[in-house]
């Protein structure tokens, strides 16, 4: 295989503090043959799943990011000294993924499905940079308009909007729930 | 781990006050009854349902206006349903013409959400022990919208900046006139009073000789160092502004 190819894309993902997108790669590696580009990336991504590894190359938001792997969590956070990473509140993920599901979104129509006035809580959203405006509705009043951003799948975890939980996921989950109770 | 089993417990343990907090909202509330008393969702005995909620309303200690009045709409449309259920009607309603479908619909549609909450959140915890090279801890102070304090080598570098445009413009140096910080920083003060606000290149791109330009960057870092002026740019790489501090004691004003 091409080993110095390799260690260029191990080299590019490494600087990138954002998800690298394959386009990207191939575009700074322009004269390679795509193909070959593509393999590397994969070895590169396995090598780092190899057991012995303390970080990994994930996939998230379309591209490819370097992370820690979870085991060391509690050593990172004793190094950093951070009891524990602050988690979304109820009403925060509530409303995050209602925004997922129906964007492009108003805050009206937020509050409606959820019954609860949803304003401070699309600021806090969006100081947290996980929606952005994406322009508004021409509608009575012209309301602002809502979408997740590509901070949003990779603080989750996912590639793209498509790996949210999927409908099937989530009758199952509600047939558990039911039958519990 | 979620809503519901936290509402269970304190249940329990409190008798029937569970308080407002534990629930999102409304619909929150309503879904935990239903599924408290076993009833099927798409045919709710809204009677029962109602008792419920308002029973529910009535325990609760402390309550918040704002929410209150979201839990009360529900509460209202529950007898609204109820008035719409016990009209006499002259035709039998037809199928999916039930006064209860909007809300069931919206309930429906909330637990959806729900349910995918809980995935998110498994997945939030998962990635919460993923650290990215990109982390910064997060600030604990709130930032003031927009409006940023600059730091001393934004300053530094925007005086550097503006040093190297002059050279080029054949900025030069003379001699003999000596410029005191303590008049310089004066004429600043004053200069802050009249105008209120200043830009900070602009200032220094207006005095005469690099030395004076100099002095007056020594002083206004003197003024921020004492908390007399503050700098602060609007949006990144825009102008530095320098404004007066507005609480500033009287008698530092004149030292």
């Amino acid at each position: 295989m091409n080993e110095p190819l390799k260690k260029t894309i191990e080299a590019l993902i490494f600087v990138s503090q954002e998800p690298l997108t394959l386009d990207k790669i191939k575009s700074v590696l322009e004269g390679f043959p795509a193909e070959e580009i593509e393999k590397s990336v994969e070895e590169v991504v396995a090598d780092y799943a190899a057991a012995e590894r303390g970080i990994r190359i994930i996939q998230t938001a379309g591209g490819y990011l370097f992370t820690t792997k979870p085991e060391n969590d509690p050593w990172i956070r004793r190094l950093l000294q951070i009891e524990r990473k602050s988690k979304l509140s109820s009403a925060g993920l509530e409303t995050l993924s209602i925004i997922a599901y129906h964007q492009p979104i108003t805050q009206a129509e937020i509050s409606a499905l959820r019954g609860v006035d949803s304003t401070y809580t699309l600021k806090t959203l969006l100081e947290k940079k996980l929606i952005k405006i994406v322009g508004r509705k021409k509608a009575p009043g012209n309301p602002l308009v809502y979408r997740t951003s590509e901070k949003f799948l990779v603080y989750f975890g996912l590639n793209s909007l498509e790996d949210l939980p999927s409908e099937e996921e989530i009758s199952k989950l509600l047939e558990e729930k039911n039958s519990e109770s | 781990m979620n809503e519901l089993n936290t509402a269970d417990a304190s249940e329990t343990s409190e008798g029937y006050q569970v308080r407002l907090g534990i629930f999102e909202g409304p619909l929150d509330l309503l879904l935990f009854l239903i599924r408290k008393k076993k009833i099927d969702i798409h045919d709710i005995p809204i009677a029962v349902i109602t008792r419920e909620y308002l029973d529910y309303l009535n325990h609760k200690e402390r309550i918040n206006l704002d929410r209150e009045a979201e839990f009360l709409f529900i509460a209202a449309l529950l007898i609204y349903i109820k008035s719409q259920l016990l009209l006499p009607r002259e035709k039998d309603l037809a199928e999916g013409e039930d006064p209860r479908r909007p809300l069931v619909e919206r309930l429906m549609e909330y637990q959806k959400v729900k349910a995918a909450c809980e995935i998110l959140r498994e997945k939030e915890e998962e990635q919460l022990q993923n650290w990215k090279r990109a982390f910064l801890p997060p600030l604990s102070l709130e930032e003031e919208l927009d409006l940023m304090e600059v730091s001393l080598f934004d300053l530094a570098e925007a005086f550097f900046l503006l040093m190297k445009k002059k050279e080029s413009e054949n900025y030069r140096l003379v001699r003999g006139k000596d410029v005191s910080l303590d008049l310089k920083m004066k004429e600043i003060l004053e200069t802050l009073r009249e105008k209120k606000v200043i830009d900070f290149l602009q200032y220094l791109g207006q005095q005469e000789t690099m030395e004076e330009a100099l002095v007056s960057f020594f002083c206004l870092l003197e003024l921020i160092k004492s908390r007399l002026v503050l700098a602060v740019q609007e949006r990144l790489f825009q102008t530095i502004k320098v404004w007066l501090r507005k609480s500033r004691p009287e008698s530092d004003a004149d030292e």
